[in-house]
């Protein structure tokens, strides 16, 4: 198995190469000026404008650009933001309440996913079910943009349940209304994987040999059914874990959460490149990690997967 | 339900049932007033053909139809009592306890997720047998009672850990957990190689016999049926058309169906030596006829590869070894699947390479087929070392002359395609003929394998699984291939079925001198199919000799194993 670790790291330093040449290519075709956005948008002197074109590098051609922040990146290195601040401590500050809000996420997902998609698997066809493919269906074809500002002011502004905005002092109890909308996509979706898997184990020969034993309905259910349906669900929703940080940066936008989103949208609003390549990578490489986990979790829970 | 029930009373009724399945709104029968008698400790056989009603009639009685199907009419009384529209917690408590199952397929059958000890745990729990530790006791107790050697270890190991015999051992180990009164044995050993077949079943026999337990065998294998219950019910769409005494039935069978039963399973008929050899004769000598005369037109034509040499087929010292990974990642281990194997195919006749799974013949096919480099040795077709072709025009050349019909018609057929188009498709590749004159052959193709050409349009799954290997075989012979490579090209049909394709097999081979490689596992078709057969274990050849020699006078032990182990061979017919 450490062989396989070790083969799956060794396969993160391509990606790593390779995300973030495509970020830099992305971001040099992106229209907008960086030293004026750098200079509050006021006109710049030439002077100025060279002196800060060399600290940052930005006369470079850009694969000297690319070369030299993959050289500092291997020391941990990532330059510095426009304001000044090591891009380092920017993840390191920003990190925590992303993890906290996509946790968050992740548990609603998986519980009430798990939930409900069981129940409608086993009552396929039944009321619930249809009910539940029409409400999922309606969660999915609803945009996150569209929920969140929705929900924000619903439960937000006029019934003034929580705090609309999140802010820099932020508590747990901030984040349930954020995290409900960025768990609402990714929901719909377990729901439909769990309650297809469920139907389709539970005409598995293996499960009437179980019911066949004179085991009860229930035991059937928990042990043979339920176990074996969540194996591909719970591989969906590992990767997600990944997503959902990526995938935070309307969320956190919306609701003012001070998270790596948000970050990330500021910094490409300012075209500072070797910030926004930084957190992104960064991301990439969370994305790695979590789908190397879930593979790892995926051994675990089905015995003839073994890696070598 | 009586506490103590009378030991002379039947343990299980079954009367004039009838089992439906719903399909949308209309109710499609299944079994069709059924009714048969069990006594304790009896073994009872239930034989028939693939939707026969079978197995549907055994999960009746334990109250495992799935969703669509139900009860329509009828009783079944077990000890007495109507069972046939017993509530879910009446049927629970007679499952495992008083009714046992050993299921089919012992592949699909165990949880891949749990321990194999674990799940027979669940068995002993549930029906309050034993707990905790005591139960993990009686689990390997149980293991070892099946016939698992090391029972102990193989307790905490997981199915895919296990062969196909050993899962079915542990299966039986679970369906007989709770000490059941009846057993029903749903097809227990069809998935498994005959030898293992006759281990299991002589287990299966000593240990229920030992323990007192009714058996309800369900087989589709009339030998076999005869061979291991007393009494036998043959089924037939739905209906139970006979039952009796097993030697009864098998001499003076008094159905129809019946009767095409017992004159054509292989298991039975592969005793009848001499209407079986004599007919094969005759078929071989006008075969071998043909094909002198085609090899003759071959050798003077310049359109196709060959020489018209007698032995259509050569292959020398051939072998296949495969490079599997080892227990370290850097280790590689070397897997010898095929060794030092020759033979001669002659024209017009056929050699059948017999073997358990895992003895390599398929390997020897895929590499004759040229779909398969060999490691070492030499395969020569009709004068022309295979290795020796290397344009991609010479491959297709050869590729005409040997044509492969496979074990399964259900995946060797694309769904997406229509009869006609399946059978069209070698002709397109090849750029034989014009659309008009491609489409002739096709309908010749379907005439040649008894068809009728209203199936041209239709879609493999419209069609039944011997019309299916029908139209496999029709397809194997759009180019005029010389040698036809049959890779279990009969398994996975019903024996009546099956037996209808071998006479055409023979009846084509007859008429248009085919060379036939044919593969099986099941010695009992190779009477009336082989000229010569090859017996391979582990990758090597153990015997090679004509048929009759083999039959008669099997010089290797492994071939007797594999002869007595053919249920059904012990019967004696009486005819």
């Amino acid at each position: 198995m450490w062989w396989y670790v070790g083969k799956r790291l060794l396969q993160a330093i391509p990606v790593f190469l390779g995300a973030t040449l495509i970020l830099f290519i992305l971001l040099k075709l992106r229209p907008g000026d960086p030293i004026l956005n750098l200079a509050g948008n006021k006109p710049v002197s030439q002077e100025v404008r060279d002196a800060l074109a060399a600290q940052y590098h930005l006369d470079d051609p850009l694969f000297v650009q690319w070369f030299q922040f993959v050289k500092s990146a291997i020391t941990f290195d990532f330059g510095e933001t426009f304001a000044g601040q090591p891009v380092f401590d920017l993840i390191k500050e920003t990190f925590p309440v992303t993890v906290t809000l996509a946790v968050m996420a992740l548990s609603i997902d998986a519980i009430l996913g798990i939930t409900l998609g069981t129940i409608a698997g086993l009552r396929r066809n039944g009321w619930f079910d249809s009910s539940m493919l029409v409400i999922s269906l309606a969660m999915l074809a609803i945009p996150i943009f569209v929920l969140g500002f929705v929900m924000q002011l619903i439960f937000g502004v006029k019934l003034g349940w929580t705090s609309p905005t999140v802010g820099s002092d932020w508590t747990i109890g901030d984040l349930i209304l954020p995290a409900i909308v960025l768990a609402i996509a990714n929901f719909a979706y377990t729901i439909r994987l769990t309650r297809t898997s469920v139907a389709e184990n539970l005409s598995a020969d293996h499960v009437r040999t179980a019911r066949a034993k004179g085991l009860s309905e229930r035991m059937v259910v928990r042990r043979h059914v339920l176990r074996n349906s969540l194996v591909p669900v719970v591989t969906y929703i590992g990767i997600n874990l990944g997503s959902l940080m990526a995938g935070a940066i309307i969320t956190e936008t919306i609701f003012n959460i001070p998270g790596v989103g948000n970050a990330a949208y500021t910094a490409i609003f300012k075209g500072e490149t070797s910030t926004v390549v930084a957190i992104v990578t960064f991301m990439v490489m969370v994305y790695v990690l979590m789908s190397l986990l879930v593979d790892l979790v995926y051994a675990v829970l089905d015995p003839r997967i073994r890696y070598a | 339900m009586s506490t103590n029930p009378v030991s002379t009373g039947p343990l299980l009724e079954i009367e004039n049932l009838e089992v439906g399945f719903r399909a949308g709104k209309d109710l499609l029968t299944a079994v069709d007033g059924a009714s048969l008698t069990i006594y304790p400790g009896q073994t009872i056989a239930i034989v028939g053909e693939s939707g026969s009603g079978k197995s549907t009639l055994a999960h009746a009685v334990i109250g495992l139809l799935p969703g669509n199907g139900q009860i329509t009419g009828g009783a079944i009384k077990f000890e007495g009592t109507d069972i046939s529209h017993a509530n879910r917690s009446q049927i629970m408590a007679l499952r495992g306890s008083s009714i046992g199952l050993v299921p089919q397929d012992p592949m699909s059958n165990l949880n891949p997720l749990w321990r194999v000890g674990t799940q027979i745990k669940e068995a002993l729990v549930a029906n309050g047998v034993a707990t905790g530790s005591a139960a993990d006791k009686r689990v390997v107790e149980l293991l070892e009672e099946a016939g698992l050697p090391d029972a102990e270890r193989r307790a905490r190991q997981y199915p895919h850990e296990f062969s196909g015999g050993m899962r079915q051992r542990a299966l039986i180990a679970m369906g007989l957990a709770a000490r059941p009164k009846l057993l029903i044995a749903d097809e227990p050993t069809s998935a498994l190689d005959v030898t293992v077949q006759k281990q299991i079943l002589d287990h299966l026999d000593t240990l229920t016999e030992s323990l007192g337990v009714a058996v309800m065998l369900i087989t589709h294998d009339l030998g076999l049926a005869a061979e291991r219950a007393d009494h036998l019910v043959v089924m037939y769409r739905g209906k139970i058309v006979e039952s009796g005494p097993a030697r009864e039935i098998l001499q003076r069978p008094e159905h129809p169906y019946t009767k095409r039963l017992v004159a054509k399973a292989p298991s039975l008929t592969s005793q009848r030596l001499s209407s079986v050899a004599a007919a094969r004769a005759e078929v071989r000598e006008q075969a071998v006829q043909t094909a002198a005369e085609i090899a003759a037109e071959v050798a003077h034509s310049a359109t196709v590869l060959g020489e018209g040499v007698d032995d259509i087929l050569v292959v020398d010292n051939l072998t296949k070894v495969f490079t599997l990974r080892g227990a370290r990642p850097w280790q590689k281990v070397d897997f010898a699947a095929v060794e030092d194997v020759s033979f001669r195919l002659r024209r017009g006749t056929t050699m059948a390479i017999v073997g358990e799974s895992g003895s390599g013949k398929s390997t020897v096919a895929r590499m004759v087929l040229d779909l398969l480099p060999p490691t070492a040795g030499r395969i020569e077709f009709d004068g022309h070392d295979l290795r020796d072709l290397k344009t991609k025009a010479e491959r297709l050349k050869l590729r005409r002359q040997m044509q492969p019909v496979f074990q399964n018609p259900y995946a060797s057929l694309d769904p997406l395609y229509s009869i006609y188009q399946s059978i069209e498709e070698p002709l397109r590749t090849h750029d034989v003929g014009t659309k008009k004159e491609r489409e002739a052959k096709v309908r010749d193709l379907l005439d040649k394998v008894s068809l009728p050409t209203t199936v041209m349009g239709r879609y493999p799954g419209e069609l039944s699984g011997g019309q299916r290997q029908r139209v496999a075989i029709a397809r194997a012979l759009a180019l005029d291939p010389e040698v036809v490579i049959c890779d279990e090209a009969v398994s996975a049909l019903d024996v009546l079925v099956q037996a209808q394709i071998l006479e055409l097999l023979n009846d084509l081979q007859a008429e248009l001198g085919l060379s036939y490689l044919f593969i099986t596992h099941d010695l009992a078709v190779v009477r009336q199919i082989a000229d010569d057969v090859l017996v391979m274990q582990d990758g090597k050849v153990v015997e090679a000799a004509s048929v009759s020699q083999v039959f008669d006078n099997p010089s290797q032990d492994y071939t007797r194993r594999l002869l007595d182990a053919i249920p059904g061979a012990s019967i004696q017919l009486g005819l």
